[in-house]
């Protein structure tokens, strides 16, 4: 009979990496080349650790001459992004190509759209000289309210405006702004298909269960290796293959809206480091109040930022879902 | 004044049982309404619209908060406060 370990602030790290490594890799050539039937991986590759973790997992999958490597950027990018990428590419041998998407966001009106939207909140939002992002309202993370999306706007000087977003324009900027995982995806498929690969996934299990992705755009893969890796465990995984050190302290960002954002600040309300230790407690189930003298919390708070993380998971579901089929003949 | 309240607790009530995915008679006037689920984050965002376009409030940072929201009757006494304001 297993019993659970007491709960600890190093529960979360795997206890031995190359073994970790070892079944991903296995499973992943499992996978894609016997029972997909497939011949390799395409991956999209931005300079962020998820991507080059997987990056590097594929190579050792499935060999570097297997693996194609694709930088998708586009002009809302940041210009670091395709050095790291290149740099990366070239460390594990595998080709790299750059496929740059403005146009094609451009014909779906992605920026049009979005813009749109962001001056009817700000009329004085120019996007030539304006940038925007948006986020959520810290408050409420140890709150029962669900959190709330700001919209702000970066004006030439540095000034930021924030505002409360309207539901419309909320769901107009993001419906917008999915374009851009959306065309990602397809460009993918489009190598993927023309080689015989697999598209391999990048989110980790925050993203997939927190739902912290775009439902057939960066959620669209036929194989995720890191999606049961909580992101302390995918730094200790790069750390194992090599990825450089600069993509390694490089702050996880959106890379999504024109202004800088980290992803802590538009989505988890924590860093990576407590968001793991909190989302494996709850997962676990764990008593608040074990860990909340671990973490050095009130029980009070833990059990508030339970019920957060379990809102997240119900509220996210209908990303996870797979289209329903069975209307007939059950 | 205890008719204003009457009537926006009306309103406020109504749109509720409206908004919600859910059976109304679920919903009592002291049901918290987040903390049981009733409402997410896009309900959450739906109901200040509602509110400020309906009673003609605006809502700031230091109004999200867990004692003006919680509930129909929580939600009927922040927007009477901010209409007296």
């Amino acid at each position: 009979m297993s019993s659970k370990k007491p709960f600890s602030k190093d529960i979360i790290l795997l206890e031995d990496v190359e073994s970790a490594v070892n079944e991903i890799v296995t499973k992943m050539q499992v996978d894609v080349l016997h029972t997909m039937k497939r011949n390799g991986g395409v991956i999209g590759i931005s300079g962020g650790i998820d991507s080059s973790v997987c990056f590097a997992l594929a190579a050792k999958a499935f060999g570097p001459e297997k693996v194609l490597g694709i930088m998708l950027p586009e002009k809302d990018s940041s210009p670091d992004s395709e050095v790291l990428a290149r740099n990366l590419a070239e460390i594990y041998g595998v080709e790299a190509i750059k496929e740059e998407i403005t146009d094609a966001l451009s014909g779906f009106r992605c920026y049009e759209r979005r813009d749109e939207a962001v001056s009817k909140v700000f009329p004085e939002y120019d996007s030539g000289t304006h940038k925007m992002k948006i986020g959520i309202k810290q408050s409420g993370l140890y709150s029962n309210l669900p959190p709330i999306f700001t919209l702000t706007i970066v004006e030439p000087d540095g000034t930021e405006k924030e505002k409360i977003l309207p539901r419309n324009e909320y769901l107009q900027i993001v419906a917008a702004s999915n374009f851009k995982q959306r065309t990602r995806m397809s460009m993918l498929y489009y190598h993927a298909e023309k080689l015989h690969y697999a598209v391999i996934g990048t989110p980790n299990k925050h993203e997939q269960e927190q739902g912290f992705f775009v439902k057939f755009g960066d959620g669209g893969a036929d194989v995720m290796p890191i999606g049961n890796l909580y992101k302390t465990q995918v730094y200790q995984v790069a750390e194992y293959l090599g990825v450089p050190k600069e993509i390694i302290d490089r702050t996880p960002t959106t890379d999504t809206y024109t202004a800088e954002q980290t992803q802590e600040e538009f989505f988890y309300q924590l860093p990576f480091d407590l968001m793991d230790r909190y989302w494996y407690a709850f997962e676990n189930g764990y008593p608040a109040s074990e860990v909340a003298r671990v973490m050095g919390e009130t029980k009070e708070r833990v059990e508030a930022l339970y019920r957060n993380l379990e809102r997240k998971r119900k509220t996210t579901e209908y990303l996870r879902m797979s289209p329903v089929r069975n209307y007939y003949g059950l | 004044m205890k008719s204003d309240m009457t009537e926006i607790k009306g309103k406020v009530k109504e749109y509720i049982h409206q908004a919600v995915y859910t059976d109304k008679d679920k919903i009592k006037d002291d049901s918290l309404i987040f903390k049981e689920g009733f409402m997410d984050s896009m309900g959450f965002i739906t109901l200040i619209t509602y509110l400020e376009e309906q009673f003609g409030i605006s809502t700031g940072d230091a109004d999200l908060l867990e004692e003006n929201f919680e509930s129909i009757n929580a939600i009927s006494d922040f927007v009477m406060r901010k209409l007296m304001n």
